[in-house]
């Protein structure tokens, strides 16, 4: 894929869209003054090139919309994500639901362009907006003994098709620790592109952490609650041999079916190479500090 | 006589065809990037799943004729020489598009992965079965042999099956159709006299 330049994302429809995506909606109104600043987003975008609106909309892994990539584009329409609410919980002096309106609020929303790595052997890049989970956690005022934070996606079968089979043990929930939480790469994003985050790239309110693989990145978050206790996840709890709680991206620790040495790059066509996975998906600088000392084929 | 036979064949030539024909229609649609984002993976899938669609269509056949009474047995060869083709095309995509022709990708893949090796037995007990599906070469291993050596055809289902279930993470519903409907081929294959046969020599000596 050839390299993207900030000229080459079509200026005038990429700030037409964030406008609109900022003046059109209820819940993003009130940040019309917190857009990025041109500079950040030149910085990120000049390191990685992203994937086309049309490719993160039509490959999503989102079972609660059904098992197949083009389900989630299919069927995740008539999910209602205005309102919402999100349920705070546990060891914290925040407990309670609040309107994710409100939540919103006071946040200055940014642009990311991360890597995204699936476990399943493919990556892309996406440019996402929203606010590091930081932000939110200082705001929640967890307790000392809250060592993890765990998080919860909707449960509605009448609007999320692939909850009627039972073929994960639904809800949907992922956890970090209150570590991963809180560093400056740990996201949450609610829009990409510029615009209001797609239904099915887990709208309103879904986890964004690059260096861990696509399915700790839980998507439509209506719960978070911090815990002193490692807190169930849902993709190892089905398969504890395949899937371990941290599941960071490692090019040395294969998933017992498959290798992780190498990924294909999504949106490349029929030729495209492969391309070499890196550590922690390439952001072993910024990450790799939380898991010195730690054993990473026993807790991959 | 000559007539109704050439009838029959042509009929059987537009059937190949028609089976045949989505194999380049998909190719010629990843090429022009028109099967969405990872044209490799769909191809792989498409191919793939297609592949073990025919096989349990190839052996229904019999049961149909068997339980039902339909006749399609002159439709057998067709639909087990075009499962292979579709199986032929499914390693393809693997090999040239998904690991980029790179040999280390092959030997570790199936040196570590079950679901390659199951895929690549299932494969490798399918070639003698299509060498050998033309009159001629029944005739050559006489038909009793012949009948034997496609036997081999319920291990490369199950191979295949076993193959699918490896590969999946979790067991959707067209895993869940493919596997029940395998189970019931091969449970109608179980000559029970036989096995109750077994069991009493077994139970006496
Ligand atoms: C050398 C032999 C084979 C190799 C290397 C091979 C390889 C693969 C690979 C890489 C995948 C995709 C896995 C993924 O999701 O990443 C796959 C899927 C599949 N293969 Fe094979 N395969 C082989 C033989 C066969 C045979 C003989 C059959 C059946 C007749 C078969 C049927 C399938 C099916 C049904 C799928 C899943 C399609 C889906 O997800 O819809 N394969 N195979």
């Amino acid at each position: 894929m050839k390299k993207l330049k900030y000229s080459d994302i079509t200026p005038e429809n990429y700030y037409i869209n964030r406008r609109n995506f900022i003046a059109g909606s209820a819940v993003f109104s009130s940040m019309i003054a917190s857009g990025l600043t041109q500079n950040e987003a030149e910085a990120s975008i000049s390191q990685l090139s992203p994937n086309s609106l049309q490719e993160i909309t039509n490959y999503n892994n989102f079972y609660e919309f059904g098992t197949s990539k083009t389900d989630p584009a299919k069927y995740s329409k008539k999910l209602t994500t205005i309102p919402w609410q999100l349920e705070v919980d546990g060891l914290t002096n925040k407990k309670g639901i609040f309107d994710l309106e409100k939540i919103l609020n006071n946040k200055q929303l940014e642009e990311r362009i991360y890597r995204l790595r699936c476990v399943e052997g493919w990556s892309m890049v996406i440019p996402w907006i929203g606010f590091p989970l930081k932000k939110l956690i200082d705001q929640m005022d967890p307790k000392n003994e809250a060592r993890y934070v765990a998080f919860e996606t909707l449960y509605r079968p009448d609007e999320m098709r692939g909850q009627r089979y039972k073929i994960l043990d639904w809800p949907y929930v992922e956890g970090l620790t209150i570590e991963e939480a809180m560093n400056p790469l740990t996201f949450l994003a609610t829009g990409l592109y510029g615009k209001e985050l797609p239904n099915q790239n887990g709208a309103p309110l879904r986890l964004v952490v690059p260096w861990k693989y696509g399915f700790k990145s839980i998507k439509s978050i209506v719960k978070i609650s911090f815990t002193s206790e490692q807190p169930k996840t849902t993709w190892s709890a089905a398969n504890p041999r395949e899937y371990g709680f941290f599941s960071n991206v490692n090019p040395n620790v294969d998933h017992p079916r498959w290798s992780q040495a190498t990924e294909r790059v999504i949106g490349e066509g029929l030729f495209g190479q492969r391309r070499k996975t890196e550590m922690f998906n390439g952001y072993e600088k910024e990450v790799g500090h939380l898991y010195k000392g730690m054993d990473l084929k026993k807790h991959y | 006589m000559i007539f109704s036979r050439s009838i029959k064949n042509y009929r059987i030539l537009g059937l190949y065809i028609i089976l045949l024909t989505p194999i380049p229609v998909y190719f010629y649609l990843g090429l022009k990037n028109r099967l969405g984002p990872d044209p490799v993976k769909f191809l792989e899938h498409k191919y793939g799943e297609l592949a073990l669609i025919f096989l349990i269509l190839t052996l229904s056949i019999t049961p149909l004729l068997k339980i039902f009474k339909v006749n399609l047995i002159k439709y057998r060869r067709c639909f087990g020489l075009v499962t292979f083709y579709y199986v032929f095309s499914h390693i393809l995509i693997y090999l040239i598009f998904d690991i980029g022709l790179s040999l280390d990708l092959l030997v570790s893949d199936l040196k570590k992965r079950y679901y390659i090796i199951a895929g690549f037995i299932s494969f490798m007990l399918l070639v003698p079965l299509a060498v050998t599906s033309s009159d001629k070469a029944v005739k050559r291993l006489s038909p009793k042999t012949w009948k034997r050596l496609h036997k081999l055809v319920f291990i490369a289902l199950s191979l295949s099956i076993i193959h699918f279930i490896l590969l999946s993470k979790t067991w959707t519903i067209e895993l869940l159709t493919y596997t029940l409907a395998t189970m019931i081929i091969l449970l109608l294959r179980i000559k029970y006299k036989k096995y109750r046969l077994i069991f009493f020599n077994i139970f006496n000596s």
